[in-house]
């Protein structure tokens, strides 16, 4: 069991809103990522202390950890999205079915995101690769939007990704 | 779900003359084969430029890893290849993780630097968002109330509709609409933090919590076009240098349909009874003052031509004056002491004028004071307002 999962603060945080969808139906569209992230980011942002900043922020983040479902899950099962907010804290939760390969590579992506050497990564990975890998999408929101990233467990073959994002302080 | 009309088309740009390079809108290609013509488009521009290339970001809504990488990478190799030239990221305050992520690539290549177009942007920026004009602004929207809230109605206001108010200030006139019109949804919007600190709590002191405040720059909105029945934007397009600029984001942003509304001064129409004669001195070298900070102070009588070149139909223009007699005179005097204040006690001095044209400056204000305060007196202060319709 991830050590984190035990966080005292995990019981502070209050549910906002919760999506679930069908992957299959969620992987037929590209868009879905767009729409969804723009879509979750407007409703929760409404009486954040500015609105329309916090969404443009929120959705930023958002669409990144959907394309990360889209590009590494599998058409079997359930997409389930929370978001919940303790303070000037958004906590998504994010659970989607992928295969055994990807959940070991997920696990790295998100040690990644803790180790020291984070931003040094980052900036490697900016100038070397022409593509992001999903890893550095990760650190992508670790280190501009000061996400904190953990893995919950949950039923194979989904996997939750539970991320932080304290934009309330960023944004006003 | 439909998110129709929601989303801002993405473009890309390259101005040769300038030599920039721009990005604007939403960007979330799957692959880079998306944005294959893009980033051709900037390896063109790469090659064209000399010394510098401006990268304009300031209107970047979104952007996806995916396309923040393909682009990186040109740049990058750029910089690498073409050591005679320097790039310019020019980000937005407003939009501040494009700021966060552009910076990186200054860490990884010191020829590229970063600028935030909006941390000095126009002219009269210092004046207008200084703090010091926060309580005359509440007591000029208090007696202006008393005219505009009947007015209102003529230009499109109603109950249930969406409006936005476009450099809102301390955001008490959209207090005061909340509270007589019942809008469905306002946002209001400014580029002064502290304006808009000052704006959340007087809501709040009102108890009203579903005003949307938002910061952000007039001339470069995010805000998403076709959205609003109404767009209020009130004694400011005289403070920009550049009106038309700021018009033409309130007509994107309002519905076909919907109306823009304005109000506008003429400062060099102030007046006042006993001694005309200092006072109109007085406002004829406001006007000049300000057009020398490159704002017009005189637009007022100009909005129709400003509305209908911008596109509108159905131009509505009314004026009112505000005067010593509508309420309380002392609110009236409390206003131009403000008014003196900044414009000879700042404006005045920064423009570098000698202490007897300051003094005779200051002379014209005082006398508008007394005239104000004169049991027989008469003092007054004109607003144009304007409105216009967005055609369907
Ligand atoms: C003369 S005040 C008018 C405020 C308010 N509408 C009122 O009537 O009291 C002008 C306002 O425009 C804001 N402003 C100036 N330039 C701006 C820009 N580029 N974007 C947004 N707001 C701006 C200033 O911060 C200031 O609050």
């Amino acid at each position: 069991m991830d050590v984190a999962e035990k966080a005292p603060a995990e019981a502070t945080f209050e549910p906002l809103l919760q999506i679930e969808m069908e992957m299959g139906t969620f992987l037929s569209n590209w868009h879905h990522c767009d729409q969804l992230s723009t879509f979750i980011a407007r409703i929760i942002s409404h009486n954040r202390t500015d609105p329309v900043r916090h969404s443009n922020f929120f959705s930023s983040a958002l669409n990144e950890l959907l394309e990360v479902s889209f590009r590494g899950g599998s058409p079997d099962g359930q997409i389930g999205c929370a978001v919940y907010r303790h303070g000037r804290t958004e906590r998504v939760k994010l659970t989607f079915p992928c295969l055994s390969r990807q959940r070991q590579f997920f696990s790295e992506a998100v040690s990644n995101t803790r180790r020291e050497d984070a931003l040094a990564r980052y900036l490697d990975s900016i100038s070397t690769g022409l593509t992001p890998s999903r890893d550095v999408v990760l650190l992508d929101l670790a280190i501009n939007f000061d996400a904190q990233i953990r893995l919950e467990n949950s039923a194979p073959p989904s996997i939750t990704l539970v991320v932080d994002l304290p934009l309330e302080g960023i944004v006003s | 779900m439909s998110t129709a009309g929601l989303s801002i088309p993405f473009k890309a740009e390259f101005d040769v003359n300038s030599q920039e390079f721009s990005l604007s809108g939403v960007v979330r290609p799957r692959s880079i084969n998306e944005i294959a013509g893009n980033i051709s488009m900037l390896k063109a521009a790469i090659d064209q430029v000399r010394g510098v290339l401006y990268i304009n970001v300031k209107r970047l809504v979104q952007m996806n890893n995916t396309a923040f990488h393909a682009f990186a990478r040109v740049v990058l190799d750029a910089c690498q290849a073409r050591p005679d030239i320097r790039f310019v990221i020019v980000t937005s305050s407003v939009v501040g993780w494009t700021t966060r992520m552009f910076g990186h690539l200054n860490k990884i290549e010191p020829q590229i630097t970063i600028e935030v177009y909006d941390s000095k942007f126009y002219p009269g920026q210092s004046f207008v968002e200084n703090t010091s004009f926060i309580p005359i602004l509440r007591t000029q929207t208090k007696m202006t109330w008393r005219h505009e809230r009947t007015i209102l109605p003529r230009h499109g206001m109603r109950s249930g509709i969406t409006m936005a108010d476009i450099c809102c200030g301390i955001g008490d006139f959209v207090v005061l609409v909340q509270k007589e019109f019942q809008p469905a949804r306002i946002v209001a919007l400014d580029h002064s933090k502290a304006s808009l600190a000052y704006a959340r709590d007087v809501a709040a002191g009102f108890g009203i919590t579903d005003i949307e405040y938002t910061y952000g720059d007039a001339s470069e909105m995010l805000l998403e076009g076709n959205q609003f029945d109404f767009v209020s934007c009130r004694h400011s397009l005289q403070i920009f240098n550049q009106p038309d600029a700021l018009l033409a984001e309130l007509y994107r942003i309002c519905k076909p349909g919907g109306r823009v509304y304005v109000t506008n001064e003429k400062n060099s129409h102030c007046l006042g009874e006993p001694r005309s004669q200092s006072i109109q001195w007085t406002y004829n070298e406001v006007a000049k003052l300000f057009s020398h900070f490159e704002m017009d102070v005189e637009l007022g009588p100009k909005s129709r031509r400003y509305l209908t070149d911008a596109g509108f139909e159905d131009i509505v223009v009314e004026s009112f004056m505000v005067t010593n007699l509508d309420g309380d005179a002392q609110d009236f005097a409390d206003v131009i002491a403000a008014w003196e204040d900044v414009y000879a006690g700042e404006m005045s001095v920064k423009r570098g004028d000698s202490p007897e044209f300051i003094q005779r400056f200051r002379q014209g204000f005082q006398d508008h004071i007394f005239a104000a305060l004169h049991p027989k007196g008469y003092a007054g202060w004109p607003i144009w307002v304007a409105s216009g319709r967005k055609p369907r």
